[in-house]
């Protein structure tokens, strides 16, 4: 009970955040929100066994989805959110029915260059402006921070709870038995490509949906910027900090990596990803089960005296 | 997965087929892609030579490309030392950089899977772009040399005499490597090691510095592909990207870690891509022909 009381007390101040505090720091969550989203769905995908590099490319794609049917149909950036959701699970369907049937290195490559293959796509369409890109007028919204916060905030949660979904329900044992065994999975009745696609089309929605919020915040996309290898990078760094594996770990791991790398910023404006690749670097040698787990078994064993840890 | 005898026949002749008909239409595409295609197999290579050997994909390949390419310039620089008599030193600094690398990270992760693999070459390759980044900042440079500026005419057509260099490099490395592979002690032993690594141990093969030896090879292999191309390319910190995803599309077209088949796969890749490109009009779109030909034949193979 008193695990869930906590769990409300958090989700209580992240609502009532936006009366709190000041625009700075506002914007800093809201983009750890974003980062938070993008390492979960990663991770999702990798406990089926798969390694995607595709996330950033469902990042932009959802992006200029958005962009573009907001500039050429002038429907509401809102509802724009829909289309590129819808675009990015309908692509990740398409590509996903062939390309899942790889494995290992094969599905890595093969993810890394189609998030190439969008880059250059919108690079050379004329609807998308280009290389120059897009600008809109307006921002989501008209530029409310407050009410950008809450659905950066809704995306979040609606991550951390389709994530948690796939820990408790069926999918679970499907997913984890893929990644240990997968000719066992199948022997034992798991339909091995079905859930696949499920994860998949879910994890890239949702990184679309991130990509569209993101670009709808400052309303202009680049094809340089909005495919930048950040949105594969980070969400990879916070993700493997947190510690793989769960839905605690990427959150963790998002709001640990997200404050520490604000600060970064501050201290190091150039060249601070660096340590985002030492990070992943030396969690892989050193630590590949991530902070989060070892952290909270010494606060609830040695602080809180609980007993609770696993 | 081995191309057969058979099936490399018909590759072969396919691939003589396209230099005719793409001979007709457009000469100049036809050179300018022998010279490409050169370019890439040889870049290529050593990620094949690490995979085969290995079984290793180094998400970092690219950039070790780059770190040999700042290295030549520091030298032309700061020592006055022309890109191609550095070659040596690029070399070998680049194959002790390679060991290091080895030894501090590579080596923990031989037997840890391939994501652990894959996660940690990718941090390393970050790591790599972002330390160039701090000590040289994001600005393009760029080596000017007499020789490699001059242009030559054949059969009418007017293209650069520096780009045959790239073909006569990738015959020789490839030659001088297969030798290496089939006439020496080391080179068998690193055949043997690729063939089955635990064989190799209870013959008695030193594995572990078999694969020192093979990573650091490869390294330095790049650093010499680097000083070639040093005159011909703007260097920046993001120059080793583009090339890193041309050798994974030539490493997959080839056969994961196959050697030979990395030269035919440059030429033809090399080849379509001068195709595009001389479509007027259409020159942007060259790129997605790599990731194109990339996904359809990993596709094609593992269906």
């Amino acid at each position: 009970m008193k695990k869930y009381a906590f769990y409300l007390i958090l989700l209580l101040l992240a609502v009532a955040f936006p009366f709190y505090i000041d625009g700075y720091l506002l914007h800093v969550f809201l983009t750890i929100f974003i980062f938070m989203t993008m390492a979960l769905s990663w991770d999702m995908m990798l406990r089926t066994g798969q390694l995607s590099f595709a996330n950033a490319g469902f990042f932009g794609m959802g992006g200029y989805v958005s962009m573009v049917t907001v500039s050429s149909l002038e429907i509401d950036p809102l509802l724009s959110l829909i289309f590129a959701v819808v675009f990015a699970a309908a692509v990740a369907f398409i590509l996903g029915l062939p390309v899942l049937k790889l494995r290992g290195i094969y599905f890595a490559i093969v993810t890394l260059a189609l998030a190439h293959v969008f880059e250059v796509i919108a690079m050379n369409l004329e609807i998308t402006g280009g290389s120059t890109g897009m600008v809109l007028p307006e921002a989501i919204f008209g530029g409310d921070m407050q009410l950008l916060y809450w659905l950066v905030l809704g995306m979040a949660l609606l991550t951390i709870g389709i994530s948690e979904f796939f820990a408790r329900s069926r999918m679970h044992y499907a997913m984890h038995s893929i990644r240990n065994d997968e000719l066992t999975a199948q022997a034992s009745g798991i339909n091995v490509s079905r859930t696949l696609i499920i994860v998949f089309v879910t994890s890239s929605a949702l990184q679309g949906l991130a990509g569209a919020i993101y670009v709808q915040q400052y309303a202009f996309v680049l094809p340089e910027s909005t495919f930048s290898l950040d949105y594969l990078l980070l969400p990879i760094a916070m993700a493997l900090v947190g510690g793989t594996l769960s839905t605690a770990g990427p959150v963790v791991g998002a709001i640990f990596l997200g404050l520490i790398s604000e600060y970064l910023r501050l201290i190091m404006p150039y060249g601070h990803l660096l340590i985002y690749g030492l990070v992943i670097a030396v969690i892989i040698l050193f630590m590949p089960g991530g902070i989060y787990k070892p952290v909270r078994n010494i606060i609830l064993n040695r602080i809180l005296n609980l007993g609770g840890a696993s | 997965m081995k191309i057969s005898p058979q099936r490399s026949k018909l590759y072969l002749l396919l691939l003589l087929i396209g230099i005719v008909i793409l001979g007709f239409w457009s000469p100049r595409a036809l050179i300018f892609g022998l010279q490409r295609g050169s370019l890439y197999a040889l870049i290529a290579l050593p990620l094949a030579l690490v995979l085969g050997i290995m079984d290793i994909l180094n998400l970092s390949h690219g950039e070790l490309l780059t770190v040999g390419l700042y290295l030549g310039y520091v030298l032309a620089i700061n020592l006055g030392l022309d890109p191609l008599s550095s070659i040596i030193p690029v070399f070998v600094a680049l194959a002790i950089f390679g060991g290091v690398i080895y030894m501090i990270a590579i080596k923990r992760v031989l037997g840890g899977g391939h994501l652990n693999q894959l996660l940690l070459t990718f941090g390393i390759s970050i790591v790599l772009i972002e330390s160039v980044n701090i000590i040289w900042t994001s600005r393009p440079r760029n080596i000017h040399v007499d020789y490699a500026g001059q242009s030559v005419e054949i059969m009418g057509i007017t293209t650069g005499s520096y780009e045959f260099l790239y073909i006569f490099a990738a015959v020789a490395v490839f030659l001088l490597l297969r030798l290496f592979l089939k006439k020496t002690k080391l080179g068998q032993a690193v055949f043997a090691v690729g063939q089955n690594p635990k064989g190799a141990k209870i013959v008695g093969i030193n594995v572990d510095f078999v694969y020192l030896f093979v990573f650091a090879l490869a390294s330095g292999l790049m650093g010499l592909t680097a000083s070639i191309m040093l005159p011909r390319v703007s260097i920046f910190p993001e120059t080793g990207n583009p090339f890193a995803l041309i050798s994974f599309s030539l490493v997959a077209m080839a056969g994961m870690g196959s050697i030979n088949g990395i030269l035919f796969a440059g030429i033809s890749l090399g080849l379509a891509e001068a195709a595009v490109n001389s479509i007027p009009g259409y020159g942007g779109w060259s790129d997605i022909v790599f990731f194109g030909v990339l996904i359809i034949v990993i596709m094609a193979k593992n269906l």
